[in-house]
């Protein structure tokens, strides 16, 4: 048999596979002795088959290399090898010199985080105590706002063209005493300005009057917010011939206490 | 640091000869993905080619002496070694291989989509020119090298001629280096 009929018998395929029968592979031996070229022609079919089983790979999960390991180390045969082990890791013991530059940035290191410590905390008391004061300062903010929108409406009262301002003058019980009523022509609304008013005893409240028919009418209770007056909307009234402000008690009276009227004025 | 050497298959032997843990390290690393894919492909049991697997590696580890690089490559008798290894396993744990070979096309083809299967970017490449492949000879090459048939198992399963078993599996293997050479 030629090399040609050996290459193209399929036999060496076979024996690269590891499927030639004994006898065959006995054969394929003998063949290579005899044709020593044959020797790369199975080494190319084995590298090919080689390639094809590593692009099939599977990874297997890592601790089966530990165990293989561990079950070949045990049964070892031989003690020169880990005595070697042994004398090798001992000369692989080291001591470890700390040079002084190495002291040093430790050292500075430390010195640093002192300092940073140190740093933080002052830092930290700092923004607590801006905090709080932020805090006042937007609140006092806050107030201004309302206080300014409290203001707005006094203004957009006053100067609303349909308002009729009334000037409440002072009593003999009062002569200092000054009100003012702005009262819409159209809509009938009746606003007070308490802004003169002497500032109220505990217990007190200004309450105000309007006379219709001749009659007093209870026009509703003045409020101070906090101690200060503002244009505040009492009740509607569609004609009224007065209107006067007595001091009550909290809360009002059901009829006005003559004594204590404090302002009145006539339409 | 682990140094990471790179081992010709002569030096690589020679120290295997000599039981050098370290070489045999290397030789699990390159390896073992390989025969570990052949070997889950027989039994499609996992844990059960893991204990092959490590059967397979102590054999390697305790028998090197027997390997002879005049006959063969080192993976090829790794191969061998490992697949007998796994053909034995099937038939102590009584496989029923008749009903194996029936799924076997299937599983084969579809080992890229079982779970746990990782690749690496090499072998996707090679996987790329494979397609190049017949189909017929793809299947030859499968059910040889990944299934453990037999050629009278192969002439029976796909009802041709043990001739034609020897002719197809030596196409497709010739087909098969023509397409990695490129």
């Amino acid at each position: 048999m030629n090399k040609e009929d050996i290459i193209s018998s399929g036999l060496l395929e076979l024996y690269g596979l590891g499927f030639s029968s004994p006898e065959e592979t006995l054969q394929v031996e003998a063949w290579v002795k005899h044709f020593p070229e044959l020797k790369k022609e199975i080494e190319e079919i084995e590298m090919s088959l080689e390639t094809y089983a590593q692009s099939h790979a599977i990874e297997p999960s890592p601790e089966i290399k530990n165990k293989i390991f561990a079950s070949i180390s045990t049964s070892q045969q031989g003690t020169t090898r880990s005595f070697d082990a042994i004398e090798n890791n001992t000369t692989q013991a080291k001591i470890y010199h700390i040079p002084s530059s190495f002291k040093y940035a430790a050292a500075a290191a430390i010195i640093l985080l002192i300092g940073s410590i140190a740093f933080n905390y002052f830092y930290y008391s700092k923004f607590q105590s801006v905090n709080s004061e932020l805090q006042v300062a937007q609140n006092k903010i806050e107030q201004e706002r309302q206080a300014n929108l409290a203001m707005k409406t006094d203004i957009n009262v006053m100067s609303d063209k349909n308002a009729l301002p009334v000037v409440l003058n002072g009593t003999p019980h009062a002569p200092d005493a000054l009100a003012k009523i702005y009262w819409m022509k159209n809509t009938g609304q009746v606003y007070v300005d308490p802004s003169y008013l002497p500032s109220t005893p505990e217990g007190k409240q200004y309450q105000l009057w309007a006379i219709v028919d001749g009659k007093p009418v209870d026009a509703g209770m003045i409020t101070a917010e906090k101690g200060i007056y503002h244009i505040q909307k009492m009740k509607s009234f569609g004609h009224a011939q007065a209107f006067a402000i007595t001091l009550e008690k909290t809360g009002g009276s059901p009829t006005p206490t003559m004594d204590e009227m404090y302002v009145i004025a006539k339409i | 640091m682990a140094e990471i050497k790179k081992y010709s298959e002569d030096e690589l032997i020679h120290l295997l000869k000599n039981r050098d843990q370290p070489a045999f390290a290397y030789l699990y690393d390159n390896y073992s993905a390989a025969l570990f894919g052949v070997i889950f492909k027989m039994l499609e049991d996992r844990e059960l080619a893991e204990d092959v697997l490590q059967e397979a590696f102590i054999k390697i580890w305790n028998n090197f002496s027997n390997y002879d690089s005049l006959k063969g490559r080192l993976f090829t008798w790794m191969m061998n070694l490992t697949r007998n290894l796994t053909i034995d396993t099937i038939r102590s744990k009584g496989y029923k291989k008749q009903s194996r070979i029936q799924n076997s096309e299937n599983s084969v083809n579809n080992i890229s989509n079982i779970a746990n299967v990782t690749e690496s970017f090499d072998a996707l490449g090679i996987r790329k020119h494979l397609t190049l492949l017949k189909n017929d000879q793809k299947q030859i090459i499968d059910l040889a090298y990944f299934g453990g048939f037999t050629q009278e198992e192969i002439s029976n399963q796909l009802g041709i001629p043990l001739g034609t078993v020897k002719t197809r599996m030596r196409t497709a293997i010739f087909e098969l280096r023509k397409v990695l050479r490129n």
